[in-house]
């Protein structure tokens, strides 16, 4: 298991050498025309200030000694100032309790809504409620995110007036609980439908009928030997997923106006600021893989077969 | 331990003849979307204690079936009981209701099967899967539970018991896990043991290993045992009696004796010639021609006229009842005298 | 246990002859695709997203079938009018008729679904079976590219080359917006199509048929066309119908955010995006592009559904 987790850990380091770079690239060498030279309203920028933004920024180095000097910084834990000087970790800071708290309910609507309604549907198989769920999560996988969002705002904020609208500075997790459904709702269709596909195939397998042969109760054979060997691909998926939700926040935080790490990203694209656009979304980034390497070794705890390989 | 005594209650026409279980003109149904296929048609067998009953045939012909109604796991749907009684101790489990029917599980008939690496749950230690019977049925602690397995690993001849008990079904060999397979069966000491193709996957010395204990842990205890195989060879050396499967029937029922030294049914006749013996050295081996029936389109009057090397005209119209030929064997062939005398054929 | 699998092969065999003699190295694995037409036909839900599809596919191609509309011309006098006799789903803020621009948005959508699905197979297919055939440091290469396009969570990425890659474009028609956004995707998804590839080309590589082309003497280029890729072919075309619904969703939720299509590209997206604002006085502007643009997907996702549990026998 150790070593499993070191040859883990530096598989990682050529991908995130790779993803970085591309970020990198992506900001600072694709777009034509210097960032600093519509900052200043109508007027052009005086061309001290856009030298100097240059020069502190290191625009004029070759964009390999960009890369270094970024690696090096991000490696002290430098992310830098934005181009209003801003520490960026401040930034981050400010926004990412919020992104967490959303991501968090998330998972959590997934984890129960999903597993319960996959677990039922299932068992039961090919009756009402089944045929019902299939349906149901075949509409969420059909709407696209805002979508859902802008309808759940309307419905709920604006025609019945039970939430607001939009969530307030400070997003109390009361608030946040409706946009984390909107941000929950196409994983949450996903995890119903892998719990039903696992435990649809579990249920014919050889241990169950063993279980059912050993004169077990129905209660013990579904709720141990069948959940448990069914929950190893659902689990395993809801942890991939929490990383790439931190990224989908985007929409969700946008459409309620919460003030957030998608948010940040975002604004900043568009502000064209990119010393925040880069460390932000390096961060997503390495949250994501790091979720995913978790889960491979979550699932080595889960399931024993790999435990001892 | 003490058996519980249940009265013979009278479930069908026929009175209770006192074996410990009986299968009883069993039928059973496949519903599948090609059509209605039967798995099993009319089977009728017996066992009693200390008793071994063989079950022979190749795949498809019903065995597994039977005893998977028997145990109650069979798949359903697709499966369906079409009629039938399966009595044990002379009360009919089919109509038995389900939490009765649980409790004998285990307690009074047990089950092992051919793949012990997927009927082992792979998520958990043999030790705890074994100790889960004495925890469900006899409400043992975690720790007595773990104390008993290791008795009964000890038992099976699993060497380190102690040591292997959290260890995981896939760290151990076929031969081992079909030992923790048995020793899970036989841990509340049932009556009546099934054994479906229990030494099918394995290495032929394991086999032979795993017979011997099958053997012994039925003389220790007088269970009575149903082998479920289509290894003549290894029906030899440990079972009473034989019934011979074939397309969802029994076409012959006799002791082991008897149907080795003279089969009374063509399809028998061919399994035995197509072993290889000492005396045919040099001699072309016999094998049964053609493939086993389709259960969805099952050749009309007997199902092995298409196989068969005695057929005759009635033979593709009339189907062969399972009748007495002498003393106890009984074989379903409309020439069945002829195939024991060996005058035709 | 082992009665119940005979059963279950014997209605296979019911339904299409003796098949198990058809060795699955003649090049046409027949039985699958013949199992799989005949679980396909029998679906509803199948025939109800190609009927769907067929109608998005035609308004794609003759908007002009629909309405007779110029879906640019604007009266801003109408601006966010509600739905009459005249305008069936009223006017949006530049008053223009929603339902012109609603007809005339499929073809963005069904063009994006379509090409990024093309696009990212193609991609993905052919480094998935250089990587898988090649073996060795090929193999690890590729697979290592596509582990950093991977790594970045697939809206962020997007977001990240389009909002940096637009600025960088004067004045671009629309078929260059088009082709960014689908270029973009399909960059950020091949490496699904290459892992899938590569994986089904491993399990098929070293059977027995395959061995014995190989022993004969038939070249790499025979073996991958003849024999591996009919072979994976199944799970590309599942994730390939299953995806193409997503890349519709990620269009519109990329040119909802403002990065994907721009005008003049009318497009469902930004027909939204462009009302966020009138939420509470003129739902009729983004609620009839909502519609149109759920149902679309919905059909994609849908026609993936049936494929996939017609190909996978393990879902039946």
């Amino acid at each position: 298991m150790g070593r499993y987790t070191i040859r883990r850990l530096l598989q990682l380091i050529p991908v995130l050498l790779g993803t970085t770079f591309l970020i990198n690239f992506m900001v600072w060498q694709l777009p034509g025309g210097n960032p600093f030279a519509n900052r200043c309203g109508d007027r052009p920028c005086p061309e001290a200030f856009v030298a100097a933004m240059t020069e502190q920024f290191g625009l004029n180095d070759p964009f390999w000694l960009q890369y270094l000097k970024y690696l090096t910084n991000v490696l002290q834990g430098n992310l830098g100032v934005n181009f209003n000087q801003v520490p960026v970790i401040d930034l981050i800071k400010l926004a990412y309790p919020t992104t967490i708290k959303l991501a968090l309910l998330a998972v959590a609507i997934e984890a129960v809504v999903g597993i319960g309604l996959g677990v039922i549907s299932g068992l039961k198989k090919g009756g009402f409620f089944d045929s019902s769920i299939t349906i149901f999560t075949l509409f969420l996988l059909s709407l696209p995110v805002f979508v859902t969002g802008f309808t759940l705002q309307w419905i709920l904020g604006i025609q019945l007036g039970i939430i607001n609208p939009t969530v307030s500075a400070g997003a109390p997790w009361s608030e946040l609980i409706v946009p984390a459904i909107v941000l929950a709702s196409l994983n949450m269709a996903f995890t119903t439908r892998l719990t039903r596909t696992s435990i649809v195939e579990n249920f014919r397998a050889d241990y169950v009928r063993t279980a059912v042969a050993k004169g077990l109760p129905r209660r013990r054979v579904v709720g141990i030997h069948l959940l448990r060997n069914s929950a190893i691909p659902v689990v395993t998926f809801l942890g991939t997923e929490i990383g790439a939700l931190m990224g989908g926040a985007i929409v969700t935080e946008g459409i309620f106006n919460i003030t957030g790490i998608g948010g940040l990203l975002f604004g900043s694209i568009g502000r064209r600021d990119y010393t925040v656009v880069v460390p932000v979304a390096t961060l997503l980034v390495v949250v994501y893989l790091l979720a995913n390497l978790l889960v491979d070794l979550l699932y080595g705890v889960l399931d024993p077969r790999i435990r001892y390989e | 331990m003490t058996k519980a005594v249940t009265e013979p209650v009278s479930s069908g026409d026929r009175p209770y003849s006192g074996s410990l279980l009986e299968v009883e003109d069993l039928q059973v149904e496949f519903r599948t979307q090609a059509g209605v296929a039967k798995a099993v048609n009319g089977v009728t067998y017996s066992v009693d204690a200390g008793e071994t009953l063989a079950v022979l045939g190749e795949s498809g012909s019903g065995k597994s079936v039977t005893a998977q109604t028997i145990m109650g796991i069979l798949d359903m749907p697709p499966g369906v009981v079409r009629g039938g009684r399966i009595r044990f101790r002379g009360v009919d489990l089919l109509t038995m209701p389900e939490a009765e029917r649980r409790k004998i599980r285990g307690e009074g008939i047990s089950m092992i099967f051919q793949d012990a690496l997927s009927a082992l749950n792979p998520l958990f230690p043999v030790g705890w899967q074994i100790g889960e019977m004495f925890r469900v049925h006899r409400g043992l602690s975690k720790k007595q539970a773990y104390a008993k397995a290791v008795e009964l690993m000890d038992r099976v001849r699993i060497p380190a018991a102690k040591q292997r008990l959290r260890d995981f079904p896939h760290q151990f060999s076929g031969g081992m896990r079909q030992r923790i397979m048995i020793a899970m069966a036989i841990a509340l000491d049932p009556e009546v043991l099934i054994a479906d193709e229990p030494t099918t996957a394995l290495d032929v010395t394991v086999q032979a290993q795993i017979m011997d204990l099958l053997a012994e842990l039925q003389r220790e205890s007088n269970m009575a045992l149903i082998l479920i195989t289509h290894d003549l060879g290894v029906v030899a050396d440990v079972a009473h009696k034989i019934a011979v499967m074939y397309g969802g029937r029994i076409v012959e029922q006799a002791s082991v004796f008897d149907l080795y030294a003279k089969p009374a049914h063509p399809y028998t006749k061919g399994l035995l010639d197509s072993i290889p013996r000492v005396d045919q050295k040099g001699q072309d081996l016999f094998a049964i021609k053609g493939i086993p029936p389709n259960l969805l389109h099952m050749p009309s009057g007997c199902a092995f006229h298409p196989r068969c090397v005695f057929k005759r005209d009635n033979c593709t119209t009339d189907v062969p009842a399972l009748l007495t030929v002498e003393g106890p064997r009984r074989s379903a062939c409309h020439y069945s005298r002829e195939v024991l005398d060996g005058v035709a054929g | 246990m082992s009665d119940p699998v005979t059963i279950q092969t014997a209605g296979v065999a019911a339904g299409g002859e003796v098949q198990e003699t058809t060795a699955p190295g003649s090049g046409k694995p027949r039985s699958l695709w013949q199992d799989a037409w005949a679980e396909l036909r029998k679906q509803p839900l199948f025939w109800i997203s190609l009927a769907l599809l067929a109608v998005f596919i035609v308004m794609a191609i003759f908007p002009q079938l629909f309405t007779g509309k110029d879906p640019a011309f604007a009266e801003l006098r109408r601006s966010l009018e509600p739905p009459s006799a005249a305008a069936w789903f009223g006017y949006d803020l530049q008053g223009r008729d929603v339902y012109a621009r609603t007809i005339y948005g499929a073809r963005a959508s069904v063009v994006v679904g379509v090409l990024t699905t093309v696009l990212a197979v193609l991609v993905g297919v052919i480094m998935g079976v250089i990587g898988g055939f090649a073996g060795g440091w090929v193999d690890s290469l590729t697979s290592r590219i596509g582990e950093i396009f991977i790594g970045v969570p697939y809206l962020l990425g997007a977001i990240l080359i389009l909002s940096t890659v637009a600025p960088a474009q004067e004045n671009p028609g629309a078929v260059l917006i088009t082709a960014v956004v689908i270029i973009v995707l399909s960059v950020l998804s091949w490496p699904i199509v290459a892992r899938i590839a590569r994986s089904s080309l491993l399990s098929v590589k070293h059977a027995d048929y395959v061995l014995a082309a190989r022993a004969l003497g038939a070249s790499p280029g025979r073996i991958i066309f003849r024999h591996l890729l009919p072979n994976s072919l199944a799970p590309i075309i599942v994730v390939a119908t299953i995806s193409m619904g997503s890349y519709i969703s990620a269009e519109a939720t990329l040119s909802f955010l403002g990065v994907g299509l721009r005008a003049p590209v009318i497009s469902w997206g930004i027909a939204i995006a462009d009302h966020t604002d009138y939420l509470r006085t003129a739902l009729h502007a983004m609620l009839f592009p909502s519609i149109f643009l759920s149902v679309c997907v919905l059909a994609f996702v849908m026609l993936g559904d049936a494929v996939r549990s017609a190909l996978d026998p393990k879902l039946r």
